[in-house]
């Protein structure tokens, strides 16, 4: 079912949490909603599940008017960050719980159960309390729990950052695969841009209440619409470096380049990712700098150079030799450099 | 080492030092006979003759008297249904008023640790000044009680709005909460009189009731108030969790919180269940020979021909004992752990 959230806005009293948001969540879609803490996904999140009012706007679930209609009448599951299982019910009973307030038949309840749990791995645990369950237990009973009822819609608060690293990688992997078994519109909040990337169809990136891009991951990396979403997308971020422009020639204090564009006398930012950018010798390249630190990633060493006043690191190969202070040059292709309006951050095409 | 460092130093963090355990060992041993030599006391006394009791303390039964059984014969043979009576009372009362007051204020404290309330303190002060005026109006000049009810609240309703815009102020959950433990500050005692006659006037006095209904209104507040300590440690989650998974507020409050507040609910109910059974001095006051209860039967062993000390004895025991067994029953209930498991990895 598809889910839009038409020009919805928090406010609690003075302070606006979510600005105008809008935005169309299509049948089957797996959309991730990207911030950093305060940006305002959960409140979104929570909005779309019914646990926060709306203070203006209108949700749409299907073709069914939601804004102000009870949690429990929506009909979408929630993964909650702490998983919220009740403690006091076994895992079967977590499970069923869904279709029990329901009142579903008894034997439905059961095969729906088994069914669920056998998907998520869960059927030799049924009998055990949440208790006596690891992280990644727990984790896979809240998530038979949102799927036994088949929603209209999955939504997500961070469901895998209680995990450690290598069940994360795990469950990401089960997650993915899961969704598009059940083709059930999922709507995922999350601050990891890694588990954005991977997960998502889409990917909405909030900052402050307001949405920055909405776009395919790729697009979101290849093609950022703005300064901030330039730099919070991408690890390490990109490097930013700020000049000025002259028919399509950016120069800076540290060197000067040929860009794509094509337009000349703004005040503008250029931002080129690490993995874009090759260290050349003294005098060659784009960029005149010297070595400030390089470090031993295991498949890379990333080599973070000052140029001028900036400070720009380039991926290197993983038996790059440099010693700090040693004069080097940078050097890219024209194709790879973004450029982005100085006084606004909006993306330069 | 020197013997008194080795007396007095623990061998690992979690023990005490040979010293330490003595000295605590030997307090709880003599706080322990302070506690049981009472019960002792109250148990042998049971079986004395009235002569035993008033030629001075004798201790051990065939030793320093014959114990005899005509206190528990007087008690069950010649008193028998004027001894069953209240004990039936104080059953019926307690168990009933302590499963509406744990149920009616279970609920109200669930209401203020989840909804937040803001009630306009010029309201209050209305509502306040007018019932005023509506009793001095019934009391002083003859009005009929239910026209002054019913104009009373018509221009409450009427002016509740318009004060209310003027002032501001009000109260939160805070206030709320404090205001109903308040109710439990003020002595019983102070309202006896009135309960009496609202009673006398309901014709409902020496009934069950009446007992019932004083029992469960004046315990409410410290249901409200241990229960709302327990409900505010649930996490949230579950609750919204549950909501998202279809369930309705009260199937919320049935199914989800109230099992997880278990411990709180069998300890509340205990100490509130006691409280009404020992109650004595309410129960003199609406009860005579029909409602009468046990602590109520208790004193009046204490009646024309002396106090009946082997008498007493019989009757105390007879009441300490469900209280006991119900202890240790519920005792396995009152764990914790409970929320484990709840929330996080």
């Amino acid at each position: 079912m598809t889910i839009v959230l038409d020009r919805i806005s928090k406010s609690f009293g003075q302070v606006e949490v979510l600005k105008t948001l809008s935005l169309e969540v299509n049948p089957g879609e797996f959309l991730v909603l990207l911030g950093a803490s305060g940006s305002g996904k959960t409140t979104a999140l929570r909005m779309i599940a019914g646990l926060e009012s709306v203070s203006s706007g209108r949700i749409v679930i299907g073709q069914r008017d939601v804004t102000n209609v009870l949690p429990k009448n929506r009909d979408v599951a929630m993964v909650f960050q702490s998983y919220a299982l009740y403690p006091h019910k076994t895992v079967f009973d977590n499970i069923a719980y869904p279709l029990a307030v329901r009142k579903r038949p008894k034997a439905e309840i059961e095969s729906s159960v088994r069914d669920v749990a056998r998907q998520v791995q869960l059927d030799q645990l049924l009998d055990r309390f949440p208790r006596q369950l690891s992280g990644g237990q727990r984790q896979r009973v809240a998530l038979a729990r949102a799927i036994v009822r088949r929603p209209s819609a999955f939504l997500m608060d961070e469901p895998l950052s209680n995990l450690d690293a290598k069940l994360r990688g795990h469950m990401r992997a089960e997650l993915k695969h899961m969704q598009h078994e059940l083709g059930i519109a999922t709507i995922y909040v999350t601050h990891d841009q890694i588990e954005a990337m991977t997960l998502a169809h889409r990917v909405a990136i909030l900052e402050r209440g307001v949405l920055q891009q909405l776009d395919t991951p790729a697009n979101i990396y290849n093609r950022p619409a703005n300064l901030f979403v330039a730099g919070f997308i991408g690890s390490p971020p990109m490097n930013v470096l700020e000049g000025s422009l002259t028919q399509g020639r950016f120069e800076c204090g540290s060197g000067s380049f040929g860009t794509a564009s094509t337009s000349s006398g703004k005040a503008v930012v250029a931002g080129i990712r690490p993995e874009d950018g090759r260290l050349t010798a003294e005098g060659s390249g784009h960029l005149a700098g010297e070595i400030y630190a390089s470090e031993l990633i295991g498949d890379h060493t990333l080599v973070t150079c000052r140029c001028g006043d900036a400070t720009v690191t380039v991926k290197a190969d993983k038996d790059f030799d440099g010693a700090i202070g040693q004069r080097v040059g940078v050097g890219f292709e024209p194709r790879v450099v973004h450029l982005f309006d100085k006084a606004t951050g909006e993306r330069i095409s | 080492m020197s013997v008194l460092k080795r007396l007095t130093e623990p061998k690992s963090l979690e023990t005490m030092s040979p010293l330490g355990s003595v000295l605590v060992y030997g307090a709880l041993i003599v706080w322990s006979l302070v506690v049981l030599f009472p019960l002792y006391w109250i148990a042998i006394t049971s079986l004395k003759l009235p002569i035993h009791v008033s030629a001075g303390p004798v201790y051990l039964p065939y030793i320093d008297f014959m114990p005899s059984t005509h206190a528990w014969h007087y008690i069950f043979y010649d008193l028998g249904n004027d001894t069953l009576r209240p004990y039936m009372n104080s059953i019926v009362v307690a168990l009933v008023s302590t499963v509406l007051a744990m149920l009616i204020g279970s609920m109200a404290a669930y209401a203020l640790s989840r909804l937040e309330f803001a009630p306009r303190l010029a309201s209050i002060l209305l509502f306040i000044f007018l019932g005023g005026v509506m009793i001095v109006a019934v009391a002083g000049f003859g009005v009929p009680w239910w026209i002054a009810a019913v104009v009373a609240l018509a221009i409450f309703l009427l002016l509740a709005r318009a004060v209310g815009r003027t002032m501001r102020a009000s109260l939160g959950n805070g206030d709320i909460l404090f205001w109903i433990i308040s109710q439990r500050i003020l002595p019983p005692v102070v309202a006896a009189l009135p309960i009496y006659v609202m009673f006398q006037s309901l014709s409902l006095l020496d009934t069950r009731t009446a007992l019932i209904a004083t029992y469960t209104t004046v315990n409410l507040p410290i249901v409200v108030w241990l229960m709302y300590d327990f409900f505010v440690t649930i996490p949230k989650d579950l609750e919204e969790s549950a909501s998202l998974d279809g369930a309705s507020r009260f199937a919320i409050f049935f199914g989800i919180v109230l099992p997880l507040a278990r411990p709180g609910l069998v300890a509340t109910g205990l100490l509130v269940l006691i409280l009404a059974w020992n109650e004595y001095l309410l129960a003199l006051f609406l009860s005579s020979a029909n409602a009468q209860t046990m602590p109520v039967l208790v004193a009046a062993q204490n009646a024309t021909r002396g106090p009946q000390w082997w008498y007493m004895s019989v009757l105390i025991l007879l009441m300490i004992l469900p209280v006991i067994g119900l202890t240790l029953l519920l005792q396995r209930f009152i764990a914790k752990g409970l929320l484990l498991g709840a929330v996080k990895g």
